[in-house]
């Protein structure tokens, strides 16, 4: 994993597209509000499955949303949304893809089955094929016992589920969610996040989640892509953008052991300061072949090994570093 | 034994799309659905037909009792009475009813999806700003037109089997088309205006005030100047051109003009009695059609430009 400096292009991150088939492929995207620009020349690729969009504030991930569904024109650059232009098709993008956005939206005086079937004969459903799916959707979401009352009667929650509802009746083939924790409680928000991942998973629909909230994401996602600034600052699988350069390892022992330290250090190590009693080591070598090395100090040093684990930082971590790159 | 398979998780829809084009009369469909949910518009649309339902017991009466007189025929009200007038008249009476339908169908339109911030339901789908304020204009032009369409069609067709012999059908053949392009007219005015200033909003209420203030005020104008057109009439004086103008400078009044124009009349006292030449020198003559028809459709275009350009998925700070 590595970070990009602002304004440089994503192409030498290329070798992720080939991992995956790409649902939008967005290059030199630059939008721009009068005198302010939201996106600089962002350039990136949202593969198949479900991807986190991060950045902060401002950053512009509602900008780059409302750009692929057409609500805004960019200034310039390109981008295909499965396959088609934003350019020049919207309307075919906005039929195969649905977007739960992040303000609550419903249309005024329906009960929670009209307003998803009305989504559904939106999209270009037959009337009564609306009305079904309507309910099945419903019932997915959890709003099964509630699908006669009024939109407008409905708890934050509830309405989170139902925007959720109406961007999947038409089975959309990418999904975008803008913030879809927003205002829910703990529990409401592990429902929100445990439905999220089953539909991104294993059902042919990928999911685009726009978010700033780090846990949310890497419960759900696979991959994200870090923008700032409007431009792509980094690009990858979660787990690549854990990583720490030189694949460090946790051991944890039982109590701190001076002896095992300088054991290690003499085997070559480095050796970082314990949190607790558990000590970040760096050397050359697979993470077996350091484990076999740990095994041999601590037999030494009469330690006590209590956990080996290949170091990795948090997300939190990762995306600070990613935005503030320079 | 067997058990049923219930598949619980997410499955994907499969079935048929239609291509992504003309959404406008899914809209219009919805809004009608909602409009018609109303108890209000059952009761003002049949309050609406009051006028018909009078002149037809009025002529029912009058029928009956001219067949029981030798003579009755040659001395029945019905006789020389001039039969587009009494449509024009019904319309005439059905205005402040239809402002009403116009209220409860069109002042929540747009606003009302503004505040529930609906735009970004109908536009994240394949729906275009054009889809949507053709829609929402269908949605209340239809519901309105049928309004007025339904009571004028039976009374025409009871007059028609009914009254020939008062001189119904040789009076004005063509009578059934001039309807059904008068009958388009508080559909295509209603819709237009209430669907501008909807769009101005965020609440239907507010764009309701808006619309009644809008209606009242200019209907204040019309009635002044039929009182000055009336007094000048009466005295024996030539009424000046802007009185007869103003009279038409308001929601109802560019209704009327329009239908004047469309049914060719002047117009007749309301009640079917002929109280002779002064009482039809005292209606408001039919207005300059060359005048008139534009200014009627740069209103209507000009209104539902602004709603056009008032919709936006997205607010664009700059």
């Amino acid at each position: 994993m590595r970070f990009l400096k602002p304004g440089e292009t994503n192409r030498r991150n290329a070798k992720y597209s080939h991992q995956s088939v790409s649902v939008a492929i967005i290059q030199n995207l630059v939008v721009r509000y009068g005198n302010f620009t939201a996106l600089s020349g962002l350039t990136c690729e949202i593969p198949e499955g479900c991807t986190g969009l991060l950045g902060p504030n401002g950053a512009g991930k509602t900008t780059l949303i409302k750009t692929i569904l057409g609500f805004v024109k960019p200034t310039s650059g390109s981008a295909t949304v499965l396959g088609f232009d934003i350019q020049t098709a919207g309307a075919s993008i906005r039929q195969k893809v649905g977007l739960m956005p992040e303000q609550d939206c419903h249309i005024p005086g329906t009960t929670a089955v009209q307003f998803v079937a009305y989504a559904g004969e939106l999209a270009g459903m037959p009337g009564d094929q609306a009305v079904r799916r309507a309910h099945e959707v419903l019932d997915y979401c959890g709003l099964g016992e509630a699908r006669y009352r009024n939109v407008e009667t409905y708890s934050t929650g509830m309405k989170q589920r139902i925007k959720l509802a109406q961007a999947l009746v038409h089975g959309p083939k990418l999904l975008l969610l803008d913030e879809p924790t927003n205002g829910l409680d703990p529990a409401g928000r592990i429902e929100m996040l445990e439905l999220v991942r089953s539909v991104s998973h294993g059902k042919g629909l990928s999911v685009l989640v726009s978010s700033h909230l780090l846990p949310d994401i890497e419960r759900v996602c696979d991959r994200v892509i870090v923008v700032m600034q409007g431009q792509l600052r980094a690009q990858g699988t979660i787990r690549d953008l854990k990583k720490i350069e030189g694949r460090p390892v946790d051991v944890e022992l039982r109590e701190n052991s001076p002896r095992f330290v300088q054991a290690m250090m003499d085997k070559g190590a480095v050796v970082q300061p314990p949190k607790r009693s558990t000590y970040r080591i760096q050397m050359p070598g697979l993470p077996e072949e350091i484990a076999k090395i740990a095994m041999q100090a601590a037999k030494e040093s009469g330690a006590q090994i209590r956990g080996y684990i290949v170091a990795e930082r948090s997300l939190e971590d990762a995306f600070l570093e990613a935005i503030s790159a320079k | 034994m067997a058990s049923p398979i219930a598949d619980l998780t997410y499955r994907n829809y499969d079935g048929p799309l239609e291509p992504p084009v003309n959404r406008w009369w899914a809209i219009a469909k919805m809004s009608m659905r909602l409009s018609t949910k109303k108890r209000g518009f059952w009761v003002w649309s049949t309050f609406s037909c009051f006028w018909y339902g009078i002149l037809l017991i009025i002529f029912y009466v009058n029928d009956t009792l001219a067949a029981a007189n030798p003579m009755g025929q040659q001395v029945s009200l019905l006789k020389g009475l001039v039969w587009k007038d009494q449509f024009l008249n019904a319309f005439s009476e059905s205005q402040l009813f239809l402002f009403i339908l116009a209220l409860l169908t069109g002042a929540g339109s747009i606003a009302n999806d503004n505040r529930a911030k609906a735009l970004l339901v109908y536009l994240s789908k394949p729906c275009t700003k054009l889809d949507y304020v053709i829609g929402k204009w269908l949605g209340i032009f239809i519901p309105i037109t049928l309004v007025t369409t339904v009571p004028a069609v039976v009374f025409y067709l009871y007059c028609l089997m009914s009254y020939r012999s008062y001189g119904f059908w040789s009076q004005d053949p063509w009578l059934f088309v001039q309807l059904m392009g008068m009958v388009l007219i508080p559909g295509t005015l209603y819709a237009s205006i209430t669907l501008a200033i909807s769009s101005l909003f965020e609440q239907g209420r507010l764009a309701g005030a808006v619309f009644a203030g809008v209606y009242f005020i200019s209907y204040f104008v019309t009635l002044l100047m039929e009182l000055v057109h009336t007094q000048m009439t009466m005295g024996g004086n030539e009424v000046p051109p802007i009185v007869n103008n103003l009279f038409y400078a308001s929601i109802d009044g560019l209704q009327i003009g329009m239908l004047k124009i469309i049914l060719h009349t002047n117009g007749s006292p309301k009640f079917p009695i002929q109280l002779g030449q002064m009482s039809t020198r005292m209606q408001v003559p039919e207005p300059s059609t060359f005048l008139f028809i534009p200014l009627f459709l740069v209103i209507c275009a000009g209104s539902v430009l602004l709603a056009w350009s008032q919709i936006r998925a997205v607010e664009v700070v700059r």
